[in-house]
């Protein structure tokens, strides 16, 4: 049943109508029938759009619902016959796909074969499709999840920001100055009314981030790439390479607005995109030209690669340990470690492997997620 | 008092806001299920102001509760006045209390410092409770509101579960720099503030400043529209708008007022630089 008169009487049908929501994906609990029952016995059920807005009131609760909720309104309430078109922003989401489109095949992910209907059969709805989203593989995803993950990232890195910031602004207070407050209090007879907290300097860190962008990356740097366009967007001190056979600084790249035009940039000016591994002349190359600009004792290195290198393995060694001598901490995220019975036993990564401090996945959002535990614990 | 929602819309325009019949019918709801109302939308565009209007409509005091980064219960609900407690401790130290008297004593209700939470729902008279900003929250302060927003009750640990005189009409308000618990928007009727439309702008315009021309209120107005399609830092809201017109009004007669008071809108060098290319040059 998908319309009111397929009920006897009015509340039966309101009660069909929060069936009907819930199966677009609005949470109309027990309570939401309740409300709007007792909003129709207001009188709001003789004027129908005020009824609309009424039941839009509870049954929604952010501005996309409200949106959906308008087509299964009309559809429930007054048109009979109609189908809600479930493939609405398809258009939008085509369109802007289309502005990146050149860029994505640049790194080998514009041929992506799934079509349309393939793509809607897939998606499902709730905090479950998001969950399952964080956790795809970034070489599984087609181009709508792609999209999709674009715009849960941009969320999801927003709000792991706030809570590192709140948290270490949090980490620095509690701590007493017994003196200051013994002072302070002397007027109080040495009754500890008011507590003197210490103040602390304000540790400032960098994170810097160098990304392979190699031929056996291409199923991933791409999404690594869009990951540290909104990570800038959030962690300002961040700089970025890309590297491959020869190492460029991006950080410029990622501070523009727009995706689109960051990976037009990136497209245009990286020559070695695709190319073959060289990982230990590449960080030689940033230990000897930026290593002094861009490294102090409060940098984070996070190198994002799968390991594969050609070069001398001692080049690798010495590069690696001189980077980890001027990190504050220096992490690996290794998009194979997510494959099952992934072992590092190439030769770049067992050579690399000793140096570390961390060394995690990055196949999925999720595994960059985890890169929060590793901003507060530095 | 209203039995209509479209009785709300001339009231509240008296009051100087200009309202819609949606966001009427949601007030109407509002008021009659005694529900928090959660009001999310870009800055400026006017959701603090519904929750004035609304203490001002219904003749009921406001009680604003800012949120922030790190607020707490202590700061939000309720703290015990420690000097107050310590001192009393110092003059019944030496007194006939009992400890259990004493212990009775200081953590009375004399004792308790009101914070806006617990001030709105104990008073001897209805209130309006204004939560703003409840993004900028942390997640546990939201799972504190739960309690609240159901059931409009307070425990307090040491005096137990402290039962609203009057239910408060709550508005919450979020700029939606996060996504809020389903907890918490499951216990709410929820309105998406969208930026007001040219007429509705236009309108709001001559409200505020009656003696506008009307052609330059619409040029205002257009200019606005115009500027919030660009990608700028920060999108102009209502009260820029307005701040915006006050300041041609008071540079009319000089050279070009229009451009010159546009630091009454735009609060960056690229958004200057921004709309200086595209609407001015």
């Amino acid at each position: 049943m998908d319309h009111y008169t397929d009920y006897p009487t009015f509340s039966e049908a309101l009660v069909g109508f929060s069936h009907e929501a819930r199966k677009y994906g609005l949470q109309s609990g027990i309570q939401c029938t309740k409300d709007s029952i007792a909003s129709a016995m207001e009188g709001l059920w003789l004027d129908k759009d005020q009824f609309g807005y009424a039941l839009s009131a509870l049954f929604c609760h952010s501005q996309e619902e409200q949106q959906l909720f308008d087509k299964i309104y009309n559809r429930y309430w007054r048109q009979k016959g109609t189908r809600i078109n479930d493939k609405r922003d398809y258009k939008n989401k085509s369109k802007l796909l289309k502005q990146s489109v050149n860029s994505a095949v640049m790194v080998g992910v514009g041929s992506t074969d799934s079509s349309e209907d393939t793509v809607e059969s897939k998606t499902t709805t709730g905090s479950n499709s998001k969950e399952t989203l964080k956790r795809t593989d970034f070489s599984k995803l087609n181009m709508i999840q792609e999209k999709q993950l674009e715009e849960l990232s941009e969320k999801m890195i927003s709000e792991m920001s706030l809570r590192i910031k709140r948290r270490r602004k949090k980490a620095k207070q509690g701590q007493i100055d017994i003196g200051q407050s013994i002072r302070k209090n002397l007027q109080n007879g040495g009754v500890m009314i008011d507590l003197q907290k210490l103040k602390q300097k304000k540790d400032k860190y960098r994170l810097l981030i160098l990304l392979d962008v190699s031929g056996s990356m291409d199923k991933y740097s791409f999404y690594l790439l869009k990951f540290l366009w909104t990570l800038k967007h959030h962690f300002k001190q961040i700089e970025a390479f890309t590297f491959s056979t020869s190492i460029m600084r991006i950080t410029d790249f990622l501070n523009d607005k727009n995706i689109g035009a960051c990976l037009a940039q990136v497209s245009q000016n990286a020559k070695h995109w695709s190319s073959g591994t060289k990982i230990g002349e590449c960080l030689q190359d940033f230990n000897d030209n930026y290593a002094k600009r861009y490294l102090n004792g409060n940098t984070l290195t996070i190198v994002l690669s799968d390991g594969l290198d050609t070069g001398k393995p001692e080049v690798l060694d010495e590069a690696i340990q001189k980077l980890k001598l001027r990190s504050k901490k220096l992490i690996w995220l290794n998009p194979l470690k997510g494959m099952q019975g992934y072992e590092p036993i190439q030769m770049g990564m067992k050579t690399a492997l000793p140096s570390l401090h961390h060394f995690g996945s990055a196949h999925n959002f999720e595994s960059l997620l985890q890169l929060e535990n590793i901003l507060l614990d530095a | 008092m209203f039995d209509n929602p479209k009785e709300l819309i001339p009231v509240i325009d008296k009051l100087g806001y200009v309202i819609e019949e949606e966001l009427a019918t949601v007030l109407f709801l509002l008021l009659k299920l005694e529900k928090p109302l959660l009001l999310e939308g870009n800055p400026g565009v006017g959701k603090t102001q519904i929750a004035y209007i609304l203490s001002d409509l219904m003749g009921y005091d406001l009680v604003r509760l800012q949120c922030y980064e790190g607020l707490d219960v202590n700061n939000a609900i309720y703290e015990w006045n420690y000097q107050k407690q310590l001192l009393a401790i110092k003059i019944h130290e030496r007194g006939l209390k009992s400890e259990q008297e004493t212990e009775d004593l200081i953590f009375g209700e004399e004792y308790l410092l009101k914070r806006p939470l617990l001030e709105a729902i104990d008073s001897d008279k209805r209130k309006v409770l204004l939560i703003d900003e409840i993004d900028r929250s942390d997640e546990e302060f939201e799972a504190f509101l739960l309690e609240l927003l159901s059931d409009f009750q307070i425990s307090i640990p040491e005096l137990g579960t402290i039962q609203a005189k009057h239910k408060p009409i709550v508005i919450l308000t979020s700029n939606r720099t996060r996504e809020l618990s389903d907890a918490l928007k499951r216990r709410c009727l929820y309105h998406w503030v969208n930026y007001p439309s040219i007429e509705k702008e236009l309108k709001i315009i001559k409200k505020h400043i009656p003696d506008i021309e009307s052609k330059l209120a619409e040029q205002i107005a257009a200019y606005v529209q115009q500027m919030r399609n660009l990608k700028l830092d920060k999108a102009p809201g209502i009260a820029e708008t307005i701040d915006w017109a006050k300041g041609i009004a008071i540079l009319q007669g000089q050279d070009n007022p229009i451009y010159n008071s546009l630091s009454c809108l735009l609060k960056s060098e690229h958004d200057m630089k921004l709309v200086t290319t595209e609407l001015f040059s």
